[in-house]
């Protein structure tokens, strides 16, 4: 094969990983931006325990036992499957999915209940606290 | 708008990218007159900065996957107008034409499925769409084709059920919560109609000898299937996990066993014991692609375009001749990046997570079914590779579910306010039905 | 969140599939794009060289060769034309193509090449010594498998095109040493071995029938014997020597002899006895003959006769040749021929190098030594004036062919010579109207090898 012939082929090769790459890059760039804005749908929240806190990075947060669930409280007073955390315009609602000890916000025996900062969520003998998110 | 400078940078090198493919051809392809090559180079050129326009109008999170779209949709176009020598005649402007509805295409999917909320709640639609499709099929093509022919153009309507199948399965994961007794088993009725529709359509397929298409849908259902085990309060043991997957084997065994001779003679082919007849395409492909080598022939110069369905059935293999394996390679790359986008990108919502995985299985098993078909890996079908075989239908719903896969790196997370919103939402699946 | 994490699982699990199914694909259409190619009607073949070097094919059509360079290997080397399927260039086409995935059809330089075991100068000097009588030779080393001379006769020069294909004489584009012969006497031997396998030396060697010239058998058959008034009471040493065939007819008959034990025998040499599969030999892709036989009844006449030579028996002269070494090794194991020694790819880089392989024990080492001694002997008794110089073991043999219209000359033997490993077959078609014999030829392919 020629030599220019093979250099064209690698120039046009060259070319297109080039674009494949800034785009890949492009791509971590944005993913920042993306952060930013989840931060602004979420109202930018976590639940926190005691000890830890739990980031709600997805429009549906299961609370339970279960080792399928996002945030998993291994208490044998939680149901496996207990609460559901969804969010809609920056609102988050928790439901009770069929628990045996209820879901208690700020006290009170509920349903569903829009959540607003600093409730204080009951699941069996566990307390949860809903609050803006703190940076580490 | 993100990050415009990115932006930029994407756009300009999606340009990069084309111009050097162009300049391939100028000084190392074949072409009889310069004005063709032109003429290319300004369409190609011309779609990328008229796309780069169009894409200031959306604001979004990300815009890689739409520049990845047009970086493949262009390549595609390059490709199809220069094999056997650049021409711009019916079937190039044709493909150009496709390009062109599949990027609309992918506004259209887009649209849809950002605020899964409010397709969720007319999934009813797509289930009707299915079985619309499914009537389509059944009474306007003919003796047991899949083709519709229209004069000027031939529809594929199998391939609309792909997008369809894919909503359907995501739309009915949330009502995984709502169980139901029936004679003492805890029944999710959507999963019994889900299961009912892909047996269905995967049947109708056989009947319909579009045998090519059941693994998609398989695959996608598949998807949908293993996500819904996974899924919160589904309780689902591993030992109803081994015997899902043993019936599954069981069936395709019994499939192979009873499959009528056509279907076994395809199965168990040696193309090279008969290079003129069952196995011409695959042997002229695989010769193509050892002619080629590493770095092509040339763009045109193959000789791969003399043989039937070159642009759609085998069309990895003229590629590789032409251009080489490196570059058929990377142009699987391209099309593998944006099915690996939800992996930079989680998707928010269950939702879009599952749609995410059974476009991402539709492209991936129709990509499979194309190269390792047309390679004598597996038993060759009559799949196209999205995006870059010529075929409108496929060019369409692969335009529709990439945009489906942008919605969902950026979705809208609104409450549904049932009564005022329903009236203009009955559009939505109604265009979806036209689109089909 | 965790189920977000299933679907990303899922998405790696279909792309990790395809990548891995992709890099099968990329290797595998590395290692076989020469055979795609193959297929292809494109080609840039390289040459087929003989041990020293000298041209047997010219892919490239560059050099120039005397008149008639290629006529005596003609057929065994074939050529890329299509018209002879069963010849070393056809079957191994491409490792000859100069072409490799990376670098695509190389058309000058290309570097692909057969190197044959084949001495060219050897297989000349037989293929005249036959001057103009047909037949076939055929010569290995024992010890290596290395094909030295494979000549067959009437033969073409491809280099002068086909245009005569249709006036060319039967068996022109065929090895005929890869061809089933009616073998004649030399059969015996496999007829020797048998009885060795069976009774023992001991017991073999006190065995003698009388010959009168002519034997009626118990179904009332009669075997002629060459000579008409009898050679005699024998043992098993003279018989071989006199190749008497009344005196195997009545061997087959002995009781200590039973057919179904012969017939094991003679599977286990490779023979397809009665309705058995034939079985052919691959010798670097081409398909050879082995050897087939009727055997039904211990009395019966064409049994008898095929244990003889005749009737339904046919063997190919490379089969005849691999027992000779199965003797001269004094293992009763064959070696394999090849005619490849090596083969170099595209950019000259040796690949495919020959290794000496053997086949399983065809028959005890005990019954070598024995055959070979009785081989040995019938060699130093009766071919020391015609074979003058070399200590060979030979078994001549004579066939009728087209219903005793024509009588074929054959001679099958070894040279029990360390130096000179060689076993040999050689064959005269119509052995009446040719002035030249088969030893005359064994002379000039010792001359040649052992020079």
């Amino acid at each position: 094969m020629d030599t220019d012939k093979l250099l064209l082929c690698a120039i046009s090769a060259a070319a297109l990983d080039l674009c494949i790459l800034v785009l890949i890059i492009a791509s971590y760039c944005e993913k920042r931006s993306d952060k930013k804005r989840w931060r602004s749908v979420s109202a930018d929240m976590e639940i926190a325990d005691a000890n830890r806190s739990f980031p709600l990075s997805c429009d549906e947060i299961l609370i339970g036992r279960h080792a399928s669930a996002d945030i998993r409280l291994a208490d044998l007073s939680v149901s496996r499957y207990h609460a559901m955390l969804t969010v809609a315009d920056g609102v988050w609602t928790i439901t009770d999915i069929g628990s045996k000890s209820g879901v208690y916000v700020n006290g009170s025996l509920v349903r569903e209940r829009r959540l607003h900062e600093n409730d204080v969520i009951t699941l069996g003998s566990k307390r949860l606290l809903f609050r803006k998110r703190r940076d580490k | 708008m993100s990050n415009p400078v990115s932006f930029i940078f994407s756009g300009l090198f999606v340009i990069l990218a084309h111009g050097a493919m162009l300049m391939n051809i100028f000084f190392n392809g074949n072409y009889k007159n310069t004005g063709d090559l032109a003429l290319l180079a300004a369409v190609v050129i011309g779609l990328d900065i008229l796309f780069y326009i169009i894409m200031l109008f959306w604001k979004q999170n990300t815009y890689t996957v739409d520049f990845m779209l047009i970086l493949i949709l262009n390549m595609s176009t390059i490709f199809q107008a220069s094999f056997g020598g650049v021409h711009m005649d019916k079937d190039v402007i044709k493909h150009i034409i496709t390009c062109i509805a599949a990027i609309a295409a992918s506004r259209l999917g887009f649209w849809l499925v950002r605020d899964y909320r409010r397709i969720q709640n007319r999934r009813a639609y797509i289930w009707a769409g299915i079985g619309f499709l499914m009537l389509v099929i059944l009474v306007c093509c003919g003796r047991r084709s899949i083709w519709i022919d229209l004069g000027f153009i031939t529809i594929q309507p199998s391939e609309f059920i792909k997008p369809l199948l894919v909503l359907a399965c995501a739309t009915s994961i949330n009502e995984q919560q709502h169980k139901h007794k029936f004679l003492s088993f805890n029944i999710v009725w959507e999963n019994v109609i889900l299961f009912g529709v892909v047996a269905a359509v995967c049947l109708f397929q056989w009947w319909c000898r579009d045998l090519g298409s059941i693994p998609t849908f398989a695959a996608i259902y598949a998807s949908g299937f293993l996500l819904r085990i996974c899924y919160p309060k589904t309780k689902f043991s591993k030992k109803t996990l081994i015997a899902a997957i043993s019936a599954v084997v069981l069936i395709c065994g019994v499939g192979i066993y009873f499959a009528p001779d056509y279907v076994r003679a395809r199965l168990f082919v040696d193309v090279w014991s008969d290079t003129n007849g069952d196995g011409y395409q695959q042997s002229q492909a695989l010769i193509g692609i050892a002619n080629g080598g590493w770095f092509g022939k040339g763009p045109g110069f193959g000789f791969l375009h003399n043989v039937f369905a070159h642009e759609n059935d085998i069309v990895f293999a003229t590629i590789s001749e032409e251009w080489g394996l490196l570059y058929a390679l990377m142009m699987t790359v391209v099309l593998l990046f944006i099915c690996s986008s939800p992996l930079i990108f989680p998707p928010r919502s269950y939702f879009h997570g599952t749609m995410c995985a059974g476009i991402c299985a539709a492209i991936t098993v129709q990509m499979a079914l194309n190269i390792f078909g047309s390679c004598n890996l597996i038993p060759f079908t009559g799949v196209t590779i999205p995006f870059i075989s010529a075929g409108g239908s496929s060019m369409v719903t692969s335009g529709l579910m990439v945009g489906m896969l942008i919605a969902a790196q950026n979705p809208v997370f609104t409450k549904v306010k049932k009564k005022k919103k329903q009236g203009n939402s009955l559009l939505s699946p109604l265009k979806q039905r036209r689109s089909a | 969140m965790k189920s977000i994490r299933r679907c990303q699982s899922i998405i790696t699990l279909f792309l990790v599939i395809f990548i891995a199914g992709m890099s099968v694909l990329v290797i595998k259409i590395n290692r076989e794009a020469p055979f795609y190619m193959m297929h292809s009607d494109k080609h840039e073949l390289g040459m087929v060289y003989d041990r020293s070097g000298d041209v047997l094919f010219d892919g490239l059509h560059k050099g120039t060769y005397e008149d008639n360079h290629f006529l005596d290997i003609g057929n065994l080397i074939g050529d890329d034309s299509g018209q002879m399927e069963n010849t070393l260039v056809a079957q191994n086409i491409d490792k000859l193509n100069n072409y490799s995935f990376s670098a695509g059809l190389v058309r000058e330089g290309g570097k692909a090449a057969i190197y044959t075991t084949l001495n060219h100068a050897a297989n000349r000097a037989v293929y005249d010594a036959y001057m103009g009588a047909k037949g076939c030779t055929v010569a290995y080393n024992y010890k290596t498998g290395e094909i030295l001379v494979c000549t067959s006769l009437p033969s073409i020069d491809f280099t002068k095109g086909y245009e005569n294909i249709g006036s060319l004489e039967s068996g022109t584009l065929l090895s005929k040493a890869m061809c089933g012969t009616v073998p004649g006497s030399t059969q015996k031997v496999s007829t020797v071995i048998s009885a060795l396998e069976i009774m023992g030396p001991d017991l073999l060697f006190s065995k003698s029938y009388n010959c009168t010239g002519q034997y009626t058998n118990a179904t009332g058959g009669t075997i002629d014997c060459h000579q008409s008034w009898g050679h005699g009471v024998q043992n098993i040493q003279q018989a071989v020597e006199n190749s008497c065939n009344p005196f195997f007819a009545q061997l087959v008959e002995d009781p200590d002899m039973p057919l179904e034990r012969i017939i094991e025998i003679y599977r286990k040499l490779g023979y397809a006895v009665n309705d058995d599969k034939p079985q052919f030999l691959d010798i670097d892709g081409i398909q050879c003959d082995r050897a087939s036989t009727t055997l039904t009844n211990s009395s019966d006449f064409t049994t008898q006769w095929g244990c003889i030579g005749q009737g339904d028996t046919l063997v190919s002269p490379v089969q005849l040749m691999m027992w000779q070494s199965a003797i001269a090794n004094g293992t009763g194991k064959m070696t394999i021929p090849h005619l490849i020694h090596h083969v170099t790819n595209v950019y000259g880089d040796t690949c495919d190098c020959a290794v000496t392989k053997y086949s399983d024990e065809l028959f005890s080492p005990s019954t070598a030594e024995t055959v070979k001694r009785i081989l040995l002997t019938n060699g130093a008794n009766h071919y020391t004036w015609s074979i003058p110089n070399y200590v060979v073991g030979v078994k001549s043999g004579t066939a009728q062919v087209m219903d005793g219209q024509e009588e074929n000359s054959l001679l099958v033997g070894f040279l029990n010579d360390e130096q000179h490993p060689i076993a040999f077959c050689i064959l005269i078609e119509n052995k009446f109207t040719t002035g030249v014999t088969t030893e005359q030829i064994a002379v000039t392919l010792l001359n040649a090898l052992c020079q």
